[in-house]
């Protein structure tokens, strides 16, 4: 049988988490000097690391070519999709939040306002739930330039600390919901592969529960 | 314009040959073991109106289903599922008809899937409806079938069982708001252990709620029951639990304990099931192949009070899996005779063609100009013998109408 295989998010996700697993005793040399390799072997060879930009491992999850999955629950809100959410791994702590240009009140007025948001469906959500009718405008980059260039009332976006809000005049009006690092599984290899997943998901959990203490 | 006459819609394909032989094979596989059970097969339109899936509990999404509207201006749906229209046959055409009835399908569903996910819009499902009995009987007769099919699809296949009345009960006894529910729901479902924790933390603590928190973990073998019999003191529940574990002896003396697991936290997409729920899964495929269960009130919102109980078979799935992904090499049927005739011949090679292939043979007519053209062609297609036909009928008893 092939090993488990856990897709990771590329960068801090990664990071952290390869902290987690040598935390759990699993060997990670491979993925620390990985060079150019995208699929690494971990611990003793029974479980492999696939290295995914974040949307991926989503889709990689749901098709089953990998078991479990490292991603923010920022992705996760946005792509939705099939799949288990098993565990809120604490790091890569973040918020979404509403930030318009310091000093105005996004709610007054009677005009229809815009969004510019590299996050249109948890954009859409947010104000649906407020029963509000809002355009959406979906940009890639710096959203902070969308209020600044007045194209948009205010923007959706990841917010940790707030320096660069701050550093373009915006601030935050409202928090949308708080984000972490969640593990998802395949809802068919959790049922196929029981035994091993779970035994790697209760050393997780058994680390948090120990850490908390 | 675009005109988008080269591509098929996204999530429909064309199936190509061997393919093709395999998809064929397998429905004719499981037409069998289904017929071979007293399953009778029906067929119903593609096409139905709106009103046949707006359900009660609205388990068809509207933003899913393909919609398009009749010449009256009334709202149609390319069927989304095959067990709400079976329910509308029983209600009207089959009203009369004795119980139990053994209905069998094999007809294609559609759903709008999100775009760029790589799934089908376009399905092909087979499956049974069992219509008439609560018995548990025929709970057992259908998860058997159940077992079959998927064991002649993968001797390593996994079958999963629950109950939708466990979940369902449990909902009934917490005093929350329907939009709290819906979202435990969407929780379980997706077994969402620390966000669903959130959520009933919010609640007032009661035995339900520690309930409802421990049943999306229970999952996996028989260890399964013991661990959830010390769960709850309410007695619908034990009942429900208890039925559960007897169905669970049952199926696993006939289908084997290594395959059968049990998942109390089992949910369906498709929310109109009321006892007994069953999903199969192969390996080498990221869903389930399989799946179905009880639903005793559905056929009873067509005014016709009758228990039920059926599965569905993803036949696209099935194909993926036995086919490993890979198109199977293109093994296309190579003839046995190239038949060739000359001109004022033809008809004198179709009749040949016709006697060989009585014989059992595989024959092709040959469409080239000459005989060494013929020959050439039987070489590169691997065809063992030509037959060239020169001389017709019509000319040898002419010939012979000569000599006398």
């Amino acid at each position: 049988m092939r090993p488990i295989r856990i897709a990771l998010t590329k960068g801090r996700l990664e990071k952290d988490t390869v902290g987690l697993f040598e935390e759990l005793g699993l060997d990670c040399t491979a993925v620390r000097e990985k060079g150019r390799k995208l699929i690494l072997p971990v611990g003793d060879g029974s479980i492999e690391v696939v290295l995914a930009k974040a949307n991926d491992v989503i889709t990689y999850v749901e098709h089953g070519v990998c078991d479990l999955g490292v991603v923010g629950k920022d992705t996760i809100l946005e792509m939705q999709g099939k799949f288990y959410e098993l565990l809120d791994l604490g790091f890569g702590r973040c918020k979404f939040a509403l930030a318009v240009k310091k000093g105005t009140n996004f709610y007054s007025g009677y005009g229809v306002k815009t969004i510019a948001s590299k996050y249109p469906n948890v954009t859409r959500r947010f104000f649906e739930a407020k029963g509000m009718d809002v355009d959406i405008v979906k940009i890639e980059g710096s959203v902070e330039l969308a209020p600044l260039l007045e194209l948009s009332d205010g923007i959706v976006d990841i917010v940790e600390t707030g320096t660069t809000l701050k550093e373009n005049g915006l601030e935050v009006f409202e928090d949308v919901c708080s984000i972490s690092a969640r593990l998802i599984a395949n809802t068919v290899s959790m049922k196929l592969r029981q035994t091993e997943l779970e035994a790697l998901i209760s050393k997780i959990e058994v680390y948090f529960a120990e850490k908390a203490q | 314009m675009n005109k988008f006459d080269r591509i098929t819609p996204e999530g429909t394909r064309d199936a190509l040959f061997a393919e093709c032989t395999l998809r064929r094979q397998i429905e004719n596989r499981l037409h069998g073991l289904f017929t071979a059970r007293g399953y009778s097969e029906i067929i119903t339109p593609t096409l139905e109106f709106y009103d046949v899936f707006n359900r009660d509990a609205q388990p068809f999404q509207q933003e899913k289903m393909y919609k398009l509207t009749d010449a009256k201006g009334r709202l149609m749906v390319l069927r989304p599922d095959n067990t709400v229209p079976i329910a509308r046959v029983c209600a009207t055409r089959l009203r009369d008809a004795k119980l139990p009835l053994r209905l069998c399908y094999n007809q294609t569903i559609y759903m709008v899937s999100p775009s760029l996910k790589g799934r089908d819009d376009e399905i092909s499902q087979s499956g049974i409806e069992l219509i008439g009995s609560d018995s548990r009987m025929a709970d057992i007769e259908v998860i058997a079938a159940a077992v079959d099919v998927l064991r002649s699809c993968d001797p390593e296949y996994k079958l999963e069982l629950g109950n939708a009345a466990l979940f369902r009960t449990l909902i009934g006894q917490l005093s929350a708001s329907e939009t709290v529910k819906d979202e435990i729901r969407e929780l379980m479902e997706s077994k969402n252990y620390p966000a669903l924790n959130d959520l009933l933390d919010t609640l007032e603590q009661n035995e339900t709620v520690s309930v409802l928190r421990r049943l999306p973990r229970l999952f996996g073998g028989e260890e399964v029951f013991e661990k959830a019999a010390s769960l709850c003191s309410c007695e619908t529940v034990a009942a429900i639990l208890s039925d559960l574990h007897d169905l669970w002896k049952a199926v696993t003396q006939f289908a084997g304990k290594e395959h059968v697991t049990v998942d109390l936290g089992m949910m369906h997409r498709t929310d109109y099931y009321t006892g007994m729920i069953l999903r199969g899964y192969l390996s080498g495929y990221g869903e389930e192949v399989l799946s179905g269960g009880r639903y005793d009130s559905l056929i009873s919102e067509f005014d016709y009070n009758v228990p039920a109980t059926g599965f569905g078979v993803n036949i696209d799935a099935v194909v993926k899996v036995l086919s490993k992904g890979d198109t199977p090499a293109a093994e296309l049927p190579v003839s046995n005779v190239l038949i060739w005739a000359a001109k004022g011949c033809e008809a004198d090679a179709v009749s040949a063609a016709e006697s060989l292939r009585a014989k059992g043979l595989i024959v092709e007519h040959s469409l080239s100009e000459t005989q060494a053209e013929a020959h050439a062609y039987a070489a590169a297609h691997g065809i063992e013998s030509v037959l060239p036909i020169t001389v017709s009928k019509a000319q040898i008893q002419a010939e012979a109408g000569k000599d006398a």
